[in-house]
């Protein structure tokens, strides 16, 4: 396919949109590198460079016959795992590299799997169903694991209203952590049956960054060092605050009962 | 650890597998074999602690099985492996004794804080080992 060099800018940023909607739904580095320089090499680019970190995305394209064009995208925001448009999105670099688009047909592709996400009613689903079932897995009694799966629910609203805020990693864990320790707290007063341990042990299985860290060591071992590295100190950023939070809401509640 | 103990793990493992593919949106398509994921990882790490009597080895063994089960999914199912990796893994995320090393920490009892707390470290550690192992064996057969 021949392209003008309007149409490779058009490319250029479909290419940079797919790199952001990869990081962002929790594909590993490699995955996201590896899947643009293919689209590139797809559509005729005799030099493709990319270079990914969990914060910046970095592409240099060169078509025979035209000067080399380089662009960069901040990545600020973390989309939150989606491994639906995951899929989607490996399934359209499938195709592309198959049988490459015209460049409006891929726009129109990419924006269709930006605009779709995962429907909240799974997620609280999700929420409710791994709280619960931790907390039975780690030795809690079935009504742990109702009260865990019901403190779960409210994590996930909890979540889902944070997502509208700017906070930060560390103070929504922070702030969550506390809010559900002082919940659990509560619940174990009122309903002196309750284990408080194994309801909190189940809710701290939604809340710790378990992902981020295996991904972080996928990263570091896939090759992709800086990225590792930055997301192992965010992985034990997070878990210190969780940890944090869930110390004030034990020490206060310690104190007052 | 007596039979009982072992079925309600192996089923809650299965269920919170599941409720962890859901809350990340996982295809329908999908949920059987990633939930089922957690319940075969889970199940190695049973059987090899009850073989060596310790949690080391098993949680390498069981994390690395999970990640051999992920791609092997992956290839069949033409999807990327991240999606069965997370379910498979998640029984052995050490959610149990961080909680103990925390509630420990508060209470100033710091003998059982770092108890937990290096308990925590090592099913971290071994998770990591175990990946590593399965990537290091992959890598040494493909070529690209």
């Amino acid at each position: 396919m021949e392209l003008t060099s309007e149409l490779q800018g058009q490319l250029l940023d479909c290419i940079l949109d797919m790199g952001q909607l990869l990081l962002g739904c929790g594909a590993e580095i490699s995955r996201v590198e590896d899947t643009l320089s293919r689209i590139g090499r797809a559509y005729g680019a005799s030099e493709t460079d990319v270079f990914v970190i969990t914060s910046i995305i970095s592409l240099t394209m060169e078509f025979p016959g035209h000067e080399a064009v380089t662009e960069t995208r901040r990545i600020v925001r973390d989309d939150g795992t989606d491994f639906y448009r995951l899929e989607k999105l490996n399934a359209l670099s499938r195709a592309v590299c198959a049988e490459p688009l015209e460049i409006e047909e891929l726009r129109a592709r990419i924006d269709a799997v930006a605009a779709g996400r995962k429907p909240f009613r799974v997620q609280l689903v999700g929420s409710v169903l791994a709280a619960g079932s931790f907390a039975v897995f780690f030795g809690g009694s079935v009504w742990d694991g109702l009260a865990a799966a019901i403190l779960g629910a409210l994590i996930c609203l909890l979540q889902l209203r944070l997502d509208r805020t700017e906070i930060n990693t560390v103070a929504r864990n922070l702030l969550v952590s506390f809010l559900i320790g002082v919940a659990a707290e509560l619940l174990t007063v009122a309903i002196p049956a309750l284990h408080m341990d194994k309801i909190l042990i189940g809710d701290i299985m939604l809340l710790i960054p378990g992902l981020a860290m295996t991904n972080a060591v996928r990263n570091i071992l896939l090759g992709n060092t800086i990225s590792g590295l930055v997301r192992l100190a965010d992985s034990l950023l997070w878990a210190g605050s969780l940890a944090g939070g869930f110390m004030v809401a034990m020490r206060i509640c310690d104190i007052l009962m | 650890m007596d039979l009982k103990t072992a079925i309600i793990q192996l089923v809650t493992a299965f269920l919170g597998s599941m409720g962890f593919s859901l809350l990340f949106g996982m295809r329908r398509g999908h949920l059987l074999w990633a939930s089922l994921g957690g319940v075969f990882t889970w199940g190695i790490y049973l059987a090899v602690g009850a073989l060596l009597r310790e949690g080391f080895l098993p949680c390498i063994m069981a994390a690395g099985f999970a990640v051999f089960y992920a791609e092997a999914l992956a290839h069949l199912r033409k999807t990327p492996a991240t999606i069965f990796v997370v379910p498979a893994i998640i029984p052995l995320v050490p959610g149990s004794s961080l909680y103990y090393a925390m509630a420990s920490a508060v209470r100033g009892n710091l003998p059982d804080a770092r108890h937990y707390g290096s308990q925590t470290m090592q099913a971290a550690l071994a998770i990591a080992a175990g990946i590593s192992f399965v990537i290091a064996l992959r890598q040494l057969q493909t070529k690209r």
